[in-house]
């Protein structure tokens, strides 16, 4: 495939994911908005990060570029220290069912499948061996072992989301990308939700990377990535729902001074208007 | 609620085309064989010109209203079913009932108007081709003059107006029974059926076969002669066509279960998933089988029943009337499949573009998009072989007693060329119009179609 970019840029081995100066802009000229600005991380495997910020901060656009949904303008993707630039549409596509797995806030089953085909789905796609037996044991061990025969509309939404963790971890994939997994849930379901993520970290040793404008769900992590305005701007370990609560209040500020700040030197001066960054829409 | 009509129409100009284009067709076909009545009408036309042209305006006239009210009906209940969502909106915005039927209404209203005032000039240039054709064959004297007036306006205006109104009455009361709940969540949307069919559609089923057996029985012993047994013959396949759409969720179910043998040991992942929406969706999909079934059925079962009639009639003996028959015959066909044909594009392409978010879903969990156009190729294989099966069978009850009356004997000779000619045409547009549309769907990028609500 890529072997010689591989090599030549091969990340440690115990990195998961990484971003090298990542940048993605949508719309024309004078709609023209920066959603990530340079953004570069690197994340080890086996570890459960959190990315938040305000909403329209960029959150979701950086999930998509590090899951191979969307193509960044500039900058690189590595997963699992395989660089995602250069793929056509159907590699990219190949790549993502080997080694990513995704968890959207609208769960996204397959209406006319049942849990157990939903979950098997990925593997039949791929054309790989379909072992029923692990299939089986991930559903298990979300809680589904009885549901197997249920379709998606007989469930309820904390169930579904389940089945799409069940899904997303059957074919073992070097990184889980989660989209707001608790934004469609109520409280319990969504502590549900939150504990087998952080099981499947703790105990089996995935990587899981979670957007999410929920300190609760945040305080789940081992650590989480603040996100304003399309760049990073902090990071924290070990976070509690308070911190992270009172992290993001005053990040809220930060950005809205910023903005104001922004507009009058705009007003100020016109020519520095293109020179600003671009304000993005709350 | 007119004002919102027209914006609606206007905003979505692409999702309105069927139904404009069924108006506009009917208009025109209703308008060209009134003229043919206008022309009889006026003075210093022979009785036996009248007779002719009157005879033909009536007939395919009368054909055409059913044709232009049965595609006017489907394409139109089509448009608004997949704007269940928007229709749910409206609702929790607050709109009544009677507002989403003035709404409806409007939309349809406003595109028949314009639909039938387009169709005038077509239609009157129709109407002469029309008279030049009979002409041409002796079937009318030469020097009856065209005439375009009161019974081609009235009935072309009037009646696909009229027509259009009905079905969006009907359209709308559905709608207007729907409960906003159900239509906005998307789990609902996707439920599956009920699998047992309604009784109405059982007892619709069962009485047009008896049509269609009584219609068979009258032609096999209408005897040799004249056009006896055609004219009875010539209505049993759309009889029967119609009866057999009556079954349509069970016969696609039977079909799905003779084939998903062999789909799913050739063709992996997208066959997987075509049998496993073959199972579940069948309603969905069976609505395309009607079209196809009347496409083939009509058109094989008609085109033969000219042959035979051709073939056992001595040249020698080939009359102005022969000719006027066949003329008949073949406009009438033509318009039939010609409307199924519409009907079958319509709904496929309806029906594909709304699986834009089942697309995206199965994209995102790795289908490719070879893999999610072989899924759409597979499930309208199975279509496809059930149209053609239960098509060919709906064309039996003309053939065989077309056959028996002229020739004594049950089996015609076989006319492959004419199956082959009308099966390539079902499987070209089918295919054409499902994968063409499905690859149109996937350009959008799979995150995009799941992002939207609904």
């Amino acid at each position: 495939m890529t072997g010689s970019q591989t090599t030549r840029n091969a990340p440690e081995a115990t990195e998961a994911l990484r971003l090298v100066r990542v940048s993605k802009t949508y719309g024309g000229d004078g709609t023209r908005v920066t959603a990530l600005d340079d953004v570069s991380l690197a994340l080890p495997r086996g570890t459960f990060t959190a990315i938040m910020g305000p909403s329209g901060s960029g959150k979701s656009t950086l999930l998509h570029c590090a899951a191979g949904l969307d193509k960044p303008d500039s900058g690189t993707v590595f997963v699992d220290g395989q660089e995602l630039r250069g793929r056509s549409e159907t590699e990219l596509t190949k790549f993502r069912r080997e080694r990513i797995g995704f968890v959207f806030q609208q769960f996204n089953l397959l209406p006319t499948l049942t849990v157990l085909q939903n979950t098997t789905l990925p593997l039949k796609l791929a054309g790989r061996r379909v072992d029923l037996n692990r299939a089986r044991a991930v559903l298990e061990r979300v809680g589904l072992g009885q549901r197997l025969d249920h379709l998606p509309s007989q469930l309820s939404g904390g169930q579904q989301q389940r089945v799409a963790i069940a899904r997303a971890l059957v074919t073992a994939p070097s990184v889980l990308f989660a989209d707001e997994p608790t934004g469609a849930l109520d409280t319990h379901s969504a502590r549900d939700v939150l504990t087998l993520l952080q099981e499947s970290v703790r105990v089996f040793g995935q990587t899981v990377v979670m957007v999410t404008h929920d300190p609760v769900a945040a305080s789940y992590a081992d650590a989480v990535l603040f996100l304003a305005d399309g760049r990073l701007v902090g990071r924290m370990s070990n976070p509690t729902a308070q911190a992270v609560a009172e992290r993001l209040t005053y990040l809220g500020d930060e950005v809205a001074r910023q903005r104001r700040q922004q507009r009058h030197q705009v007003g100020l001066d016109a020519s520095v208007a293109t020179a600003g960054r671009p304000r993005k829409e709350i | 609620m007119f004002g919102l009509a027209v914006r609606s129409v206007r905003r979505r100009a692409t999702a309105f085309v069927a139904t404009f284009l069924a108006v506009f067709l009917g208009a025109v076909l209703v308008m060209a064989f009134g003229a043919l009545a206008d022309t009889g009408a006026a003075t210093g036309v022979s009785d036996l010109d009248q007779e002719t042209l009157t005879t033909m305006a009536v007939v395919v006239g009368g054909w055409g209203l059913l044709l232009v009210a049965f595609a006017v009906t489907s394409t139109l209940t089509l448009s608004v079913h997949q704007r269940a969502m928007e229709m749910a909106l409206l609702k929790s915005a607050g709109a009544t009932p009677a507002q989403l039927r003035q709404m409806i209404l409007g939309e349809a209203g406003l595109l028949a108007v314009v639909g039938a005032l387009v169709a005038v000039p077509f239609g009157a240039l129709s109407g002469r081709g029309l008279l030049a054709l009979l002409k041409r064959t002796d079937q009318v004297s030469e020097e009856v003059a065209y005439a375009f007036g009161p019974v081609a306006l009235g009935t072309g205006l009037g009646v696909t107006i009229l027509a259009a109104l009905g079905a969006a009455v009907v359209t709308s009361r559905r709608v207007a029974a729907m409960r906003v709940t159900a239509a906005l969540s998307s789990a609902a949307a996707a439920e599956p059926r009920p699998k047992r069919m309604g009784k109405a559609r059982v007892i619709a089923g069962v009485v047009f076969f008896g049509i269609s057996l009584q219609l068979s029985v009258m032609a096999a012993l209408a005897g040799p002669e004249g056009f006896d047994a055609m004219q009875f013959a010539g209505s049993a396949d759309i009889m029967f066509g119609l009866g057999l759409a009556c079954f349509a969720p069970v016969l696609m179910r039977w079909t799905t279960t003779l084939l998903a043998g062999p789909i799913l040991r050739f063709s992996g992942a997208s066959g997987y998933l075509a049998v496993l929406n073959l199972r579940q969706r069948t309603a969905q999909l069976a609505s395309a089988l009607t079209p196809v079934i009347l496409f083939v059925g009509i058109g094989v079962g008609t085109l033969w029943m000219q042959v035979i009639h051709n073939d056992t009639t001595p040249l020698s003996g080939v009359s102005a009337s022969e000719e006027a028959v066949e003329t008949l015959n073949f406009v009438i066909t033509g318009m039939i499949v010609l409307f199924a044909c519409i009907m079958l594009i319509n709904t496929l392409v309806a029906a594909t573009t709304h699986r834009r978010r089942e697309f995206g879903q199965q994209r995102l969990v790795g289908a490719t998009h070879r893999q999610v156009l072989g899924m759409v190729a597979a499930e309208n294989l199975v279509l496809i072989v059930a149209g053609l099966g239960f098509g060919t069978i709906a064309a039996l009850p003309t053939v065989l007693p077309m056959s028996y009356a002229k020739t004594d004997s049950w089996l015609p000779d076989p006319e492959p060329g004419l199956w082959l000619g009308t099966a390539a045409v079902a499987v070209v547009v089918t295919l054409a119009a499902s994968l063409g549309t499905a690859r149109r769907v996937l350009r959008t990028p799979a995150i995009e179609t799941v992002a939207r609500a609904g």
